[in-house]
């Protein structure tokens, strides 16, 4: 029996290098953090021999003109971590996901398909530079000195029976991976190698340390006995596709989705669970980007990183491949992605699927799934930030809100009336201060001209209309966020008009037309024009 | 005309962004005559306003807006004196009767002091307001009633505020129709919280500071908008147009408004004298007692002066506060506190003959005037140094308890927005993360000087931030307009006023954080700008030290030291000050002095009182340091400007050192009078204007041309004056500080083990760290023994070798980092009562020790002689420790080694740990380098030798030379010399020199660093403890130091030495 570990050293940077091959031979630096605050979060040796440490400033390291920097990408390590598992599955179906960053094969039976273990090791080697990562290979007949001689020895060492002690013996004990405590305990007795501490005695060991040092003296020792812990496929449930031709038309992608959603249920349904949310991701082509009239914020950031990330939260576990794709197609219909598609992933949430018992005696409500899917063709043709529940937002900001997702209570008719104290009484405070005039704002507000007498309007004019002013009331100053670049500073009118009404520019007759209204008005003095926010009923 | 009657200041502490002086400056610009302040529970602010007004010609109206038990707030103001002493005894009753920052006050206290004081109904924080959203204009209505049933009808205005807001309008039609039911009149007002509209930004991040959170998820806590800024007459006029009456009342009101702080009402204490003599009789009589003590029956001179100073006491009716000071510092006496009196009170004969100071002006000539003045209309200053820590607080209880809870406060201090504070909460309130919140505030003040490439944008691209970012433009923005805004009120270190029993009529008292302590609500400043006398109670860590010194030498030595009666010339005392041999000693350890010493060479007292005063910015920045040493070298003939000054400047070579005698030569040149002169100090002192400066100039030089002092003269003698009065130092100050400088020198070459024990006992203070001191107490001679559990107490104590009889001193567990007093302490208990037997003994009987607290004992070596065998070893310790840290361990491994131990289970404990110990770890010895780790990690300091000295061998053919071999090398040698930097100062005044100190196992070495070879190596500089610096050897009478040419670190150790930075 033997077991072939394998380690990539210089994780993080080897997952960013491998998408970028001309770096492997510059130094790199990786930083971290929320800009404008990065810092140096690992590097490769040669960043190291130039002076970089782990965590100077961005700007610091830029001073370094040799040094390459790159952010941190959870994605690729996550991608580099599969691409490792799938080294260890294209060798053998029994691997061990032991960490982000190393990986057990059991060789048992393999020497009649490979060859001998150096030529398995060899194989791996070689298999991991095809993927893009520098791995460092260990085979022992012990799991555990696989690993650790995998994380302490570079290329391939190959461990001989009964040589496991003294191999590991020169190894430093961080390679064993010992708690914080524990690795500083350590450091105040003087015991730096595994040879040292595999020199201690046992039971005192045990005294002192407990479970953790015995075991920390048996791997130590290299006598540690345990089985492989057989990676599964987990919870993780994604398909991707590498497109070799791009792919520009919806229907197409719909086909192509379509299958990969199939894939996605079926292995959800093997282990009985649903959708809760599909995230969906497509790497785009830059040189075939679209010129775009208008788009919003969220839309750029996505297209300056050439990928295209859309997620749909589903309101309930859904595991109806037609229906998903019909959800997607909305979406992608509503923003679709601003340039040819090159890769496509999507990964699914996963989640129990939905067991609802309704009530006899309650109301019919729409069903969850049908529901969504109108949401989702409302949102395809008003757009996204337009659908969902209006919510006030805590400022004096006029007329701003938010909205919120739209999510029908399902509680609501099963729940007592009497438990929700909160609600009733906020209920019956609205109703006492019911408002006495309400109050309809034009979004977005209407520009206006409005010309003053001493300060105070009196004619204004906005959508082709006149009018004077009867009475005025104000000006109601806000102005606030001054720390944003939306900083605001608006005088409100409170204005009763008396228009002047042209039948003919309207195309109405003048008594369709109210002679007479209260409105507001306010003059952003940001922009320095006049709108109209509203009118009172 | 309008005036602005309901303003808060920024000393409402978060509740308003302008300071008072910048609301007088407003008020000034728009013509405004009069304006009130009425700042939060307080009058924290009206001493400042009331100065800026009375400036400015402003009429200063005072009041407070006083928080209701339901949360809002009364906004009164006071009409007379009586008014004031009942704002200030209201205030007071409700800030004293609950914690600080806490109290309200109920319509029965207003009740007990509505006399004088007249309500407005407020603005959206007001009665009115509150009643109105409660209870609409009903509940309105009966509000104002009730307010004119509590302030009487003539006394209750109904106020108007106009900030563009339909909500406020919707109000002010309700105040409008109540105040037209009621017939109450109505008051236009602003509720100003800021002088200008952009500082409304400050207050929105005050608020956010105020209710802990951040600009983003604020909301409508913060400013609606710009508004409540000071708005000019024209403007309220323009706003109030509709309703002209309530302009109108703005002026009546305030004609109302008599009172102004002018008319304080402050009255001198008395000192409860026995038997009901008048207190000068009894203050002649003490004099006069301590006058024979301290100078004989015959001193003629002595005698004249004291009663010329007792002449002015009894004239100015000073009396009651030097008996007060008196009776304080003979309460200290009676308790062997030691005490003793600094600054310019070391002038008067008087305060010398009671016992409050310990210079003798008379045989110094010191000038009286500095101390107390006829002209200049103030309090005299006296300030008393006591050791600091518990004997000071005995000392401030005793004032507290003698003058009554109401009769005696400390001052307060006004903490104020400085550079890093100012950094962190304004990136919290911007909502920047805490990482980056670090880095911010560590960007602020690290050097002193500031080089051309020491800018903001540098330092911000160094810390990884874009000044180009908008939020961090406006993050510094906002630093800048918050620079120096109060935040909160502190307690000063050691200010007292006394009054007499009514010190709450005369400012409002508060309970201070620190239990037992009653705060008064203005600031050392403004208690003396309002003429209160105060009294300083400073704690002095060197007096502590010279105390605990005299205990150890008492207790250990068994001999009396006195200090007041210290050999006056003592030979070894100046031998050592000319060698610069200072470390540890007050006043003169700093590298700029040890620069100094040996080109000074102080032969007598009064030159250790030069030597105080010299190395200050006053003489460095006036360019009279080289004078006087050269004078004093015979390198340059004495000058002293003209023939008439020679009696003043004499002395001090020509060259004006001291405070005094600028006084004099202005007395003498210009035929000012004492007062005159102080008034001259004061115009060219901190609070300088240029007015002011110019008027006093003027008089200088007519006063010299009456005196016929020619032209060139008269410009050398302006020129000294003008550009040392800033900075200058009072000689009888000097004095004070060169008699504890004397006493530390004498008790360091004389009792070195008992004067490092206190030094190292009283840390932190001083230039040096502990780590220096005790290498440089080891080069005196003296044996440092390591902190061992089994002798060690929480302090250093001496230990008398059986030997030689000589004493060597034991590290104190108080240097061992991360160890709790109290589980120190409670080692020593339970070693008293048996010696512990084993590691596992003392965890049994110390059960409360923590792992890492024993891990720590066992590193540094002070569980080895528990450790087991005879010469256990650190790690053998460490390998113990960690199994007596876990509980079920020595049972059971007793159970397995002794089984017959456990016979009798009720006692298996005890007898487990009182068994021989157990036989050695395991694990190795450590090395050189991890005990020198281990020390430096675990007490900051080793007392085994210097880590130089285990290189010195590879050094030497380096031929890199020790610090003690720089003595003996020829000016202009080139040399190498490398150490541990214990010291790196970029003073304001070096242009931009760096001056680094370099510790080895022989001395300390100094080197200079020119800013050009700083900007190269500025990372090694900075960041390096361990440098090897070449350059040329400067020795300039015995004044030695290296000018670097080239610097590069050394890898000596990876112990963790520290050093004392940029001071």
């Amino acid at each position: 029996m033997a077991y072939a570990a394998i380690h990539i050293p210089g994780f993080l940077v080897q997952a960013v290098v491998r998408g970028e091959p001309a770096l492997r031979s510059t130094a790199i630096a990786l930083v971290d953090g929320t800009p404008p605050l990065w810092k140096v979060c690992a590097t490769n040796k040669a960043a190291s021999q130039a002076g970089i440490e782990l965590g100077m400033a961005r700007t610091l390291v830029e001073q370094f003109e040799t040094v390459q920097i790159r952010p941190r990408s959870r994605a690729r390590e996550k991608t580099a971590h599969a691409a490792l598992l799938d080294l260890g599955w294209s060798i053998s179906p029994r691997v061990e996901d032991t960490a982000l960053d190393t990986i057990v094969i059991d060789l048992t039976g393999l020497s009649s398909l490979f060859g001998s273990e150096k030529t398995i090791a060899d194989q791996l080697l070689q298999r991991a530079a095809a993927l893009g990562l520098i791995a460092h290979v260990a085979v022992a007949a012990n799991l555990e000195v696989a690993i650790h001689a995998a994380r302490g020895f570079s290329g391939i060492t190959l461990v001989a029976p009964g040589e496991e002690t003294k191999r590991l013996g020169r190894l430093p004990v961080i390679v064993l991976e010992p708690s914080a405590e524990a690795f500083e305990t350590l450091d105040r007795w003087g015991v730096h190698t595994c040879e040292a501490l595999a020199a201690l005695p046992v039971l005192k060991l045990s005294e002192r340390l407990g479970q953790e040092g015995v075991q920390l003296h048996t791997w130590a020792q290299g006598t540690s006995v345990r089985s492989i812990a057989l990676a599964e496929s987990g919870l993780c449930f994604e398909e991707e596709m590498e497109l070799d031709d791009s792919v520009e038309e919806l229907d197409p992608l719909a086909f192509l989705l379509g299958r990969l959603l199939d894939q996605l249920c079926t292995r959800l349904k093997a282990r009985s669970l649903a959708f809760q949310a599909v995230h969906l991701h497509f790497g785009l082509d830059p040189s075939g980007k679209k010129d775009l009239q208008v788009r919003n914020d969220s839309s750029r950031k996505k297209d300056k990183a050439n990928i295209y990330a859309k997620t749909l939260t589903l309101p309930v576990p859904m595991r109806d491949s037609k229906m998903l794709l019909n959800l997607l197609r909305l979406q992608l219909q509503g923003d679709p992605p601003q340039a040819p598609i090159q890769t496509i992933r999507i990964a699914a949430e996963p989640s129990r699927p939905r067991a609802m018992q309704t009530g006899l005696f309650l109301p019919a409500s729409p069903d969850p799934e049908k529901l969504e899917l109108t949401i989702a063709r409302l949102a395809k043709l008003v757009g996204d930030s337009n659908i969902g529940s209006p919510q006030l937002v805590d400022t004096h900001r006029p007329g701003d809100f938010r909205m919120d997702r739209f999510a029908p209570s399902r509680e609501e008719s099963s729940t007592p009336r009497h438990k929700r104290g909160n609600e009733l009484t906020e209920t019956k405070r609205l109703d006492e201060t019911e408002p006495t005039i309400g109050f309809r704002m034009f979004r977005p507000p209407l520009p206006a001209n409005v010309q003053l007498q001493e300060g105070i309007p009196e004619r204004v004019s906005f959508r082709c209309t006149r009018g004077e002013v009867v009475a005025a009331s104000g000006p109601w100053r806000t102005s606030g966020d001054w720390w944003r670049e939306d900083t605001w500073h608006q005088d409100e009118w409170d204005l009763e008009i008396r228009f002047q009404i042209s039948a003919n520019r309207l195309g109405r007759s003048p008594a369709s037309w109210p002679q007479q209204g209260l409105y507001r008005f306010y003059y952003d003095s940001i922009c320095q024009s006049w709108f109209v926010r509203g009118i009172y009923d | 005309m309008y005036v602005e009657l309901h303003a808060r200041s920024a000393l409402s502490f978060l509740e308003g962004a302008s300071i008072p002086e910048e609301l007088v400056g407003a008020c000034a610009e728009y013509g405004m005559p009069a304006m009130a302040l009425l700042d939060r529970d307080g009058v924290y602010g009206s001493p400042r306003f009331h100065l800026a007004a009375e400036k400015a010609s402003i009429c200063a109206h005072i009041g407070a807006e006083v928080t209701s038990e339901a949360g809002w707030r009364y906004p009164m103001l006071v009409s007379s004196r009586a008014g004031y002493q009942n704002l200030c005894r209201l205030i007071t009753r409700m800030k004293l009767r609950t914690r600080k920052g806490e109290g309200s006050v109920s319509p029965q206290d207003i009740a007990e002091f509505r006399d004088g004081l007249i309500c407005l109904t407020g603005g959206e924080e007001g009665p009115l307001a509150h009643a109105l959203a409660r209870d609409g204009i009903a509940g309105g209505a009966a509000c104002v009633r009730q307010l004119c049933e509590l302030f009487g009808r003539e006394n209750v205005y109904v106020e108007l505020q106009r900030h563009f807001c339909r909500e406020e309008e919707a109000r002010n039609q309700a105040a409008a129709e109540i105040a037209r039911k009621l017939a109450l009149p109505l008051l236009a007002t602003n509720g100003v919280c800021h002088a200008q509209a952009q500082q409304r930004e400050v207050l929105d991040v005050f608020t956010c500071i105020r209710h802990h959170c951040a600009l983003v998820s604020a909301g409508r806590l913060l400013a609606r908008n710009s508004e409540r800024r000071l708005k000019s007459p024209a403007e309220m006029y323009q706003l109030f147009a509709d309703i002209p009456e309530a302009i109108a009342n703005t002026q009546i009101l305030s004609s109302r408004l008599k009172f102004t702080l002018k008319d304080l009402g402050y009255e001198f204490p008395r000192y409860p004298v026995p038997d009901g003599r008048p207190q000068m009789h009894f203050l002649r009589e003490r004099t006069r007692e301590g006058m024979i003590s301290r100078y004989g029956r015959d001193n003629k001179e002595a005698r004249k002066q004291v009663e010329r100073e007792l002449a002015m006491i009894e004239k100015l009716d000073l009396a009651g506060y030097f008996l007060i000071v008196w009776d304080i510092v003979r309460f200290c006496r009676e308790q062997n506190i030691l005490v003793q009196g600094r600054g310019s009170a070391a002038n008067s004969a008087v305060c010398y003959s009671l016992g409050i100071t310990a210079v003798d002006p008379v045989r110094m000539d010191l000038l009286f005037e500095r101390f107390l003045s006829e002209e200049r209309g103030e309090w005299p200053d006296i300030d008393l140094d006591l050791p600091s820590g518990d004997q000071r607080e005995r000392a401030i209880q005793y004032v507290y308890e003698r003058y009554g809870k109401l009769g005696a406060a400390m001052t307060a201090n006004v903490i104020t927005y400085r550079g890093r504070s100012a950094a962190r909460e304004i990136g919290k309130a911007l909502s920047f993360e805490p990482e980056m919140l670090d880095r911010l505030s560590g960007l602020v003040g690290a050097w002193e000087y500031k080089d051309e490439s020491d800018t903001l944008d540098r330092h911000f691209r160094d810390a990884g931030l874009d000044l180009n970012h908008s939020l961090i433009r406006k993050f510094l923005d906002l630093c800048l307009m918050v620079q120096d805004l109060p935040r909160h009120l502190g307690q000063h270190s050691g200010g007292m006023v006394v009054c007499q029993g009514q010190l709450d009529s005369v400012v409002p008292l508060e309970p201070a954080t620190m239990p037992g302590r009653v705060v008064v609500q203005w600031d050392k400043e403004d208690c003396a700008d309002m003429g209160i006398v105060k009294v300083d109670l400073l704690g002095l860590g060197m007096m502590a030290v010279l105390e605990d010194s005299l205990t150890i030498i008492r207790n250990d030595y068994g001999e009396e030291v006195d200090l007041a009666h210290l050999p006056a010339d003592d030979p070894q005392i100046y031998a050592v000050l000319e060698k610069a041999d200072t470390v540890g000693m007050f006043q003169i350890e700093s590298r700029a002095q040890m620069a100094c010493l040996p080109r000074l060479r102080p032969k007598c007292f009064y030159d250790i009182v030069v030597q105080v005063a010299i190395i200050r910015p006053g003489p460095i920045v006036g360019e009279m340091v080289n004078p006087y040493l050269n004078r004093r070298q015979g390198r340059e003939p004495v000058d002293c400007l003209h023939p008439k000054l020679e009696p003043v400047l004499e002395r001090t070579l020509g060259v004006p050192l001291f405070q005094e005698q600028l006084l004099r030569m202005a007395m003498i040149a210009a035929g000012f009078t004492g007062g005159e002169a102080e008034e001259l100090r004061r115009a060219f002192g901190f609070k300088r204007s240029e007015r002011r400066m110019k008027e006093v100039e003027k008089k200088l030089r007519r006063g010299m041309e009456k005196n016929e002092i020619v032209a060139e003269v008269q410009e050398k003698i302006i020129r000294s004056i003008t550009s040392f009065a800033l900075y200058g130092f009072p000689e009888s100050h000097a004095a004070s500080f060169a008699l504890i400088a004397y006493a530390s020198a004498y008790l360091k070459c004389h009792y070195l083990a008992a004067f490092t024990a206190a030094m190292l006992n009283n840390q932190p203070m001083g230039f040096y760290q502990p780590a220096t001191l005790v290498k440089d107490a080891q080069r005196h001679g003296l044996r440092i023994r390591p902190i061992d559990v089994t002798r060690s107490e929480w302090l250093c104590t001496l230990e008398k070798s059986h030997k030689n009889g000589e004493f060597a001193m034991r590290l104190g567990m108080r240097y061992v980092k991360g160890l709790r007093e109290e589980r120190a302490k409670e080692i020593v208990r339970e070693r008293a009562e048996r010696t512990f037997n084993s590691i596992e003994d003392l965890k049994l009987r110390v059960p409360a020790l923590h792992k890492s607290e024993l891990a720590t004992l066992a590193a540094i070596g002070a569980l080895n002689p528990i450790a087991g065998k005879e010469g256990a070893h650190r790690r053998d310790a460490l390998w113990q420790i960690e199994r007596a840290a876990r509980k079920a361990g020595p049972l059971f491994e007793m159970a397995e080694e002794i089984p017959e131990l456990f016979e009798n289970p009720a006692t298996a404990l005890i007898e487990a740990a009182h068994y021989p110990p157990k036989p050695a770890s395991p694990l190795a010895s450590m090395t050189v380098e991890e005990r020198l780790i281990a020390d430096f990690h675990g007490t900051g300091m080793t007392v085994g030798p210097h880590p130089m000295a285990y290189h010195r061998a590879e050094m030497k053919k380096q031929g890199i030379r020790s610090a003690i071999e720089l003595q003996h090398l020829p000016n202009g040698m080139p040399v190498r010399v490398a150490g541990s930097v214990i010291a790196r100062q970029r003073p304001g005044t070096a242009k931009g020199f760096v001056f680094l100190s370099m510790e080895d196992e022989t001395g300390i070495a100094n080197a200079i660093i020119t800013p050009q070879l700083f900007q190269q190596n500025r990372t090694v500089v900075v960041h390096h403890q361990f440098l090897l610096i070449e350059g040329k050897l400067q020795n300039q009478d015995n004044v030695i130091s290296v000018k670097a040419d080239c610097i590069q670190p050394l890898s000596i150790t990876q112990a963790e030495t520290t050093s004392h930075d940029f001071h």
